[in-house]
């Protein structure tokens, strides 16, 4: 049991039982002593759902990292290839396969993809000739990891770049599975709210895989009211700005070292952007950051949100921008900076319209009284900021999103609702003052700040509606970025 | 009493049996079963029978036929004989016919008389011709045994999974021996076999001789053997027409016998005799349940007579059970009549066993009707489970039976109704007589949204039956893509399979497809497809990225796409490229494409790339030192921190850049030097376009504060308490402070105001606040 995931209104704690008996029922189809072989990207994920000591009690007795030529000796009946579906590590684990046979004993190999099995890996292991090696090839549906009595993350690192610059929908389908385990577990959410290009196909998903199980009638009373689908880039804004709660302060100060009063410069800048001061030339502070040369991530984290800001910046600002940081920093960052443009955080301004002041006005997204000793409204978080993306679900609960149609529209991507319809038995009649559960799921990742913004809206009194919150990967503006990022060399 | 054991016939001392017809057969036999091959199959199962002309002196001129017969006689199929010569007929555990060759070729047909496969039993057997063969079953499957020309004998203990086993020579067997069977003992086929006096077992590694205990003396010869059904049991039968009964393992003798015959019978048959109980308990209780029909007082007697035994409870399942192994219907019910009425007398009888009797009976008694010829009896429906009685009523293409069996016991409906469904939707692909459209109409109508129904596997059968059409038609009732795109695949339908795993959005399905594609198209083909799919062009694309890099860009160029053809190249500038003129050569491939995509930032940031990489090739030649793929800033840098400051210059107007950011390098570099005069001077060159602060912070963070000072009293008014901070002159950054009046500048001087010397300075803001406030 890990308590701290049952304390919500939600106890996802089911859900971690739920995947921990999914892994033992492999690891005991596979009689005798393991060996296990990990992915390294898997270990992380993994030690939130079973410590050592569980996979000690079904007889793993040695763990390795996935590496070439040869494995590690072991005196084990299995081997046991714990991997995500990607073709390079089936490259690596054919290596391991061949070079094991050569020596004397013969042991029982296993793959447990992670979380899908993939018949393109299959291929490849065939056309390496070792796919009749392995007596189990299973999938492992590790989509959803609970981190939190109210956090849910599939902690996809490339989730974001996949979606919007390469057009990969891997990870969406991914989400989509995750949300149906999700159901089976927790019963049909009977509404689906969205906003953005892939929460409408994570919805089509889910109806779809919802009919390929017609028959199969999820007889389980639902425990979520609705569920709100996010682009990420619907909200490009948020994760560029500081996050100015604890969580976030932490996470965004880890291994940066600024003097104080540069920090405070860099906030009254970013502030002066998202009230909409000065978003329009080139900014004295970020002319200097790169004339001094601190970190690009900074450098770009700023021109960015001034680009968010002003919805695209002026041609001659943008390339001048451009043009200093390929000077300074190099010009193998061109490949970043077309990145940036490809996901829309750098762009010019088209039109010469500048959409952000009637976002910003009509979702009250600046709040000038700011009271952070005792915050009434979600803007705390980043000390007079609001987030986008969780006005939305504020807006979404109360009044609804009709009354904010002009903006949505403004906002990239459509905006939609479905309903799952329910059996008369299992339709919920909520008691007078009990409150919504929203699973609110922020496709391409979501910052400690939007969390925490969340939280306080789900422990307002007369809030009404209580988020679990559900994303692709934990993240903050650096690690974004950098995620963004190409070094060539 | 006496008329419901009339049929009972004394057996031994303590045992009865009956006898008792199933079916009157209907048969019209052309032939005398004696002139035939003939094969029942167990429990209930068709009858075969094949007139067998090849015993006969004279070769017939007329093919024989090969006709299929239900257990009650009904005509299931029909066919002539075009093969070879058959030595033995025999039925395997799933109702197929195995039809043994005199060449060792065994031909299987299905109960409809439909071919189904063939395989050989080997070389030597085809050599050798089989003399005769043997059909068992053991709890693996179906075997065949053959006795060869040459006395050896070959045989596979599971025909579903062919392994051949050559068994080991009789020493000294000259001919065939007169006597032989196979048993099954330890999951292991063995072969008994008699010559003359002497038994011998073979198994797969010897032969041993052995020896039945306690047979009587004088045999000269075994004339016929047979073994139990299970394999438990044995008879021997010898040449003085004496019977040996016992363990098939030959550890212990049950009986003897002695039947006075001493020609060998054609065919002994071995039977483990079901005995019944006592039914004394469970027969009063049918007697006073009749009586109690015939409103008899007799019937409390009874009644209370069991009562008094005690013996109620057991009187009650005894009825239950005997109505079980009754054939009769009318015989049945009373007896469940009679387990009815004496339940009333009791106070817990749980009522499963007789619910359960009564469901297992109607479902018998269906099927051992007349017309669908199963005449199992109740041990034997337990032994096959319904589940294999239900593939069984399928094999029959008895589908609404079976339905109704399902529906009647309420199995689920996955094990059930959906799986006989499914069966019968692989039948109707097979009518080959009615169009695509309206069996697939059929059978969505029949079929609908029914859980457990796999419309692939059907589509798979239509395809399996060459109905192509019919299997895509079917494949559109399937909801599951994952089972759709694989059939799609084999029937090389596989544009209508990509578009179906675009549906899905399971990316692995699509590379799949695509994968697929790739190989059956010609590239240009295959690119085309690609266009016209953008989701699957961006997954190739993805593949390509990491697998492909060439083809990644041929399909740029195909789509012109001339800003990621740059970007191509610019990365393949670095990847491949060591030689500066090749990296430049890539470089302008990449600047051309720029220009091309009408993205004229990145062509020219290009062009200077190219630029500055031929100077830093020049500056380390002349120079020495490392300046390749330094950012031009850094190069900058270099030169200064190098002392070639002109160079600097040159290159800082060649590339124009901006006079704010030379500055800040200069600075940065000239500090980093400690060149604190060259500083100096470069800070009287002209008005800083920075101001002075930069030089006041960067002196002091190379902790000179007498440099710092000087640039101090340059720092203009804005910045100027910051300065004054920045050096440690409290004393008159209050003083300037408290002239501009300025409350936060202030209030940061108060900050840094610390310990005992800094004491005056305090009070004297706190009294020009005070002042202030006063206004």
């Amino acid at each position: 049991m890990a308590a701290h995931l049952s304390y919500g209104r939600v106890n996802l704690n089911v859900l971690r039982e739920a995947v921990r008996r999914e892994l033992r029922e492999f690891l005991d189809k596979c009689a005798g002593s393991k060996a296990i072989v990990w992915d390294e990207y898997l270990t992380g994920p993994f030690g939130l759902i079973a410590q050592y000591s569980l996979l000690k009690e079904h007889e793993v007795e040695k763990m390795f990292t996935l590496k070439g030529n040869r494995l590690p000796a072991a005196d084990v009946k299995n081997i046991i290839f714990f991997v995500r579906p990607r073709l390079e590590l089936m490259d690596i684990i054919a290596e391991n396969v061949l070079s094991e046979d050569r020596r004397g004993p013969t042991r029982d190999f296993h793959i447990l993809f992670v979380p899908r099995r993939s018949l393109l890996c299959e291929q490849r292991l065939k056309d390496l000739g070792v796919l009749g090696s392995f007596i189990h090839r299973e999938e492992y549906s590790l989509d959803l990891i609970p981190f939190d009595g109210d956090l849910l993350s599939m902690e996809s690192e490339g989730a974001f770049k996949e979606c919007y610059l390469e057009g990969d929908q891997t990870s969406l389908y991914h989400a989509a599975k995750g949300l149906m385990t999700l159901q089976a577990l927790y019963g049909t959410i009977p509404q689906i709210f969205g906003k953005g290009e892939c929460a409408r196909q994570v919805a089509n998903m889910m109806i779809r895989m919802k009919r390929e199980f017609t028959g199969s009638q999820n007889s389980i009373f639902p425990v979520f009211d609705n569920l709100l689908l996010l682009d990420r880039n619907v909200d490009l804004l948020t994760p560029l700005a500081t996050q100015l709660t604890y969580e976030g302060l932490i996470d965004e100060i880890y291994g940066i070292q600024n003097t104080s009063e540069d920090f405070f410069d860099k906030l009254t800048v970013e502030q002066e952007f998202m009230s909409g001061i000065d978003t329009d030339k080139v900014n004295n502070y970020i002319e200097d950051c790169i004339a001094q040369k601190h970190s690009l991530i900074k450098v770009l984290r700023l021109v960015c949100l001034q680009s968010v800001c002003n919805s695209g910046l002026k041609q001659k600002v943008l390339d001048y921008y451009k043009r200093e940081i390929l000077q300074t920093y190099g010009y193998e960052h061109i490949l970043t900076l077309h990145n940036l443009e490809k996901a829309g955080l750098l762009k010019p301004q088209t039109g010469g319209r500048n959409n952000y002041p009637t976002i910003r006005k009509t979702l009250r997204l600046w709040m000038d009284d700011v009271n952070e000793q005792n915050p009434t409204d979600i803007s705390y978080v980043y000390s007079g900021y609001a987030p986008l993306s969780v006005r939305l679900a504020q807006l979404l609960s109360r009044p609804g999103w009709r009354s904010i149609e002009e903006v949505l529209r403004i906002l990239p991507g459509p905006h939609f609702e479905e309903r799952q319809p329910l059996p008369t038995g299992l339709q919920k009649k909520r008691q007078p003052g009990e409150n919504r559960v929203t699973l609110i799921f922020f496709l391409g990742g979501v910052t400690f700040a939007e969390i925490a913004a969340l939280r306080f809206l789900s422990q307002l009194e007369d809030g009404g509606t209580e988020y679990v919150i559900a994303t692709t990967k934990l993240m903050n503006g650096t690690s974004w970025i950098e995620a963004l990022m190409e070094k060539p060399f | 009493m006496d008329c419901y054991t009339a049929n009972w016939n004394p057996l031994g001392d303590s045992a009865f049996y009956r006898k008792y017809e199933l079916y009157s057969m209907d048969w019209d036999l052309k032939e005398e079963l004696r002139d035939c091959l003939v094969a029942a199959a167990p429990y209930g199962g068709p009858i075969a029978l094949l007139r067998n002309p090849w015993r006969k002196e004279k070769a017939a001129s007329v093919r024989p036929v090969l006709d299929i017969y239900s257990a009650s006689g009904m005509p299931l199929a029909s066919l002539l004989w075009k093969s070879g010569p058959v030595v033995s007929l025999g039925w395997s555990a799933e109702e197929e016919l195995l039809c043994v060759q005199e060449d060792g070729a065994v031909l299987v047909y299905g109960l409809h008389g439909d071919f189904r496969r063939h395989f050989s039993m080997g070389n030597e057997v085809l050599q050798n011709r089989v003399l005769d063969a043997r059909i068992f079953h053991t709890e693996f499957g179906s075997g065949v045994a053959i006795l060869t020309g040459a006395h050896r004998f070959t045989l596979s203990a599971n025909v579903g999974d062919l392994k051949l086993r050559r068994m080991p020579e009789v020493p000294g067997l000259q001919s065939a021996p007169s006597c032989w069977t196979v048993l099954c003992q330890d999951r292991v086929a063995h072969i008994l076999l008699a010559v003359g006096p002497d038994l011998y077992l073979l198994d797969h590694a010897a032969c041993s001789a052995v020896t039945p205990p306690g047979l009587a003396p004088g045999v000269s010869s075994f004339l016929q053997m047979a073994v139990s059904f299970t394999y438990r049991h044995l008879a021997l039968f010898t040449d003085t027409g004496y019977i040996w009964m016992g363990t098939a393992s030959l550890k212990e003798k049950l009986c003897e016998f002695n039947c006075n015959i001493r020609a060998p019978p054609k065919q002994m048959v071995c039977e483990e005799i079901f005995k019944i109980a006592s039914m004394a308990p469970g027969a009063l209780l049918l007697e006073a349940q009749k009586e109690y029909e015939k409103e008899s007082q007799k019937a409390d007697e009874y009644l209370r007579e069991i009562q008094e035994l005690g013996q109620l409870t057991q009187a009650v399942q005894q009825c239950i059970e005997a109505a079980g192994h009754e054939h009769q219907p009318d015989m049945q019910k009373s007896l469940l009549r009679a387990a009815s009425f004496g339940k009333c007398f009791l106070d817990r009888f749980p009522p499963d066993s007789f619910v359960h009797m009564c469901q297992d009976l109607r479902v018998l008694n269906a099927v051992r009707d007349y017309h669908i010829g199963i005449p199992l009896t109740y041990s034997q429906y337990k032994q096959l489970t319904i589940q294999v009685l239900l593939d069984r009523l399928v094999l029959r293409r008895l589908y609404p039976l079976a339905i109704q069996i399902c529906e009647y016991l309420r199995l689920p409906e996955v094990q059930g109704v959906s799986r006989i469904l499914a069966h019968w939707a692989c039948y109707k692909v097979q009518q080959k007589d009615v169009s695509d459209e309206d069996v697939a109409r059929a059978i969505n109508q029949k079929l609908g949204d029914t859980p457990g129904v796999s419309y692939s596997d059907i589509a798979a059968r239509a395809y399996g039956c060459g109905r192509t059409e019919l299997a895509i038609k079917l494949l559109e009732y399937e909801p599951r893509s994952g089972e759709q795109v694989p059939l799609l695949l084999k029937m090389k339908r596989s544009k209508l399979a990509l578009s179906k795993a675009i549906e899905s959005g399971d990316t692995d399905l699509v590379f799949t497809v695509l994968l697929h594609l790739k190989n059956e198209l010609n590239r240009g083909d295959f690119f085309m497809t690609l266009r016209n799919q953008p989701m699957a062009l961006s997954l190739y694309r993805q593949f390509c990225k990491h697998q492909e890099l060439e083809t990644l860009k041929d399909l740029y160029n195909q789509d012109d796409n001339h800003q990621e053809l740059g970007s191509f190249h610019i990365r393949a500038s670095y990847a491949a490229e060591e030689r500066i003129e090749g990296r430049v050569a890539a470089l302008q491939t990449a600047a051309d494409a720029f220009y091309k995509a009408k993205n004229e930032f990145a062509a020219k940031a290009t062009e200077d790339q190219m630029r500055l990489l031929r100077l830093q090739r020049r500056l380390e030649d002349e120079l020495g030192g490392q300046f390749l793929d330094l950012s031009l800033h850094d190069t900058v840098t270099t030169l200064i921190l190098g002392g070639h400051n002109k160079r600097a210059e040159q290159l800082a107007r060649d590339f124009r850049i901006p006079d704010k950011r030379l500055w800040w390098l200069k600075l940065t570099a000239l500090a980093d030097l400690e060149d604190w005069e060259e500083l100096e001077k470069f800070s009287k060159s002209k008005k800083s376009p920075i101001g002075y602060l930069p030089f006041v912070e960067i002196c002091m963070k190379q902790h000179n504060k007498y440099e710092a000072k000087k640039y101090a009293s340059r720092v203009g008014p804005e910045q100027k308490v910051k300065a004054l901070l920045l050096v440690g002159d409290v004393a008159q950054a209050a003083d300037v402070a408290i002239e501009h009046r300025n409350e936060a500048e202030l209030s940061l001087v108060l900050s840094h105001c610390t310990g005992a010397t800094d004491g005056a300075t305090a009070d004297k803001i706190q009294r020009a606040r005070a002042q202030a406030q006063k206004k």
